[in-house]
């Protein structure tokens, strides 16, 4: 399950940036995106390892592509660090959404074949 | 009998050759060598985020510094909103993240992510030692972090090759012995087959 945990991670690091970042009040849609995504990435990464939502991380891939959407829509030329990590996030996110939750043994229809 | 105790081994040779290019033997050095060029690349991007005042270079000196500055870096940077250098961790961060997923036997019951880490390795990696170069000759400038991570890329190929090719050859084999578009499909999907297995373990060798 490790690239859930790393998710979560990530997730929890989209949380802190409004603050770390320092998006200003008046930034409206900087707060909700940010602390939106972190909430989506987490639930649906925590999600996973619960038996009857273990495909939940696939729909992080929507959230990734949102947010790397997001980022380039919004952002100016040059674009602000908030947007960056917006950006540079949706990327880290989509690599491991895609990897399985137990990646390193194999998928379950070929032990299933086998036994 | 003998086939039963051989699809119950992960670590088998994969065709073409005599040995599993998906045992950790194998995949860990790409990991490393990736690992250390992501830390190189992200270094560079800290310079070109001005996050640090400087960057190291032993043989060029300000050279290195040029490069990261140059019109060409600039416009990646217009076009893509993050510097050049970041882009590039991104990538080896995907070699290190596609090289630790999988089992030992993923040429065969993963095909898809060895291939996904192949794109990433191969062409990504060509396309990285030719942008070095490019701004050596381009911007007139060399810098020598990037020079490591060229050849790192390259080197990364060398170990990677053999891995993809057994599983392109297997998905080659599994088309060749059904002609069958939906159980080529699946098989790419890593979904298993009595048939997928028939064909993964002729000609293997055992050791």
């Amino acid at each position: 399950m490790w690239p859930r945990v790393v998710e979560v991670m990530l997730g929890c690091w989209l949380g802190m940036s409004p603050f770390i970042f320092r998006h200003n009040s008046y930034q409206r849609e900087l707060w909700w995106n940010d602390l939106g995504c972190a909430f989506a990435v987490v639930t649906l990464s925590l999600l996973s390892f619960w038996r009857c939502c273990r495909a939940a991380h696939f729909g992080l891939c929507a959230v990734a592509i949102w947010l790397v959407a997001f980022g380039y829509a919004e952002a100016p030329v040059p674009a602000p660090p908030a947007l960056q990590n917006d950006i540079l996030v949706g990327m880290l996110l989509l690599m491991f959404a895609i990897i399985p939750n137990e990646a390193n043994l194999p998928p379950r229809s070929w032990s299933d074949l086998r036994s | 009998m003998k086939t039963t105790e051989l699809s119950l081994n992960l670590e088998i040779a994969a065709p073409p050759w005599n040995y599993n290019p998906s045992a950790w033997r194998q995949r860990l050095p790409v990991c490393l060598f990736a690992a250390a060029a992501f830390l190189i690349a992200s270094y560079m991007a800290l310079y070109q985020w001005r996050l640090i005042d400087n960057v190291w270079d032993p043989i060029f000196g300000e050279q290195t510094r040029s490069v990261l500055d140059s019109q060409v870096s600039a416009r990646m940077q217009r076009w893509f909103h993050v510097p050049d250098a970041a882009l590039g961790a991104i990538a080896y961060l995907g070699d290190l993240i596609f090289g630790l997923a999988g089992s030992t036997r993923r040429w065969q019951y993963r095909p898809w992510l060895v291939v996904l880490f192949g794109l990433d390795v191969i062409p990504l990696g060509i396309v990285s030692a030719v942008l070095v170069v490019l701004q050596g000759t381009m911007v007139g400038s060399w810098c020598f972090l990037c020079l490591v991570t060229a050849a790192i890329s390259l080197l990364l190929i060398l170990f990677a090759y053999d891995e993809v090719w057994s599983s392109l050859l297997y998905l080659y084999r599994v088309w060749l012995r059904t002609r069958n578009l939906r159980v080529l499909w699946d098989t790419f999907w890593g979904r298993a087959s009595q048939v997928g297995d028939e064909v993964a373990l002729a000609g293997t060798v055992r050791y």
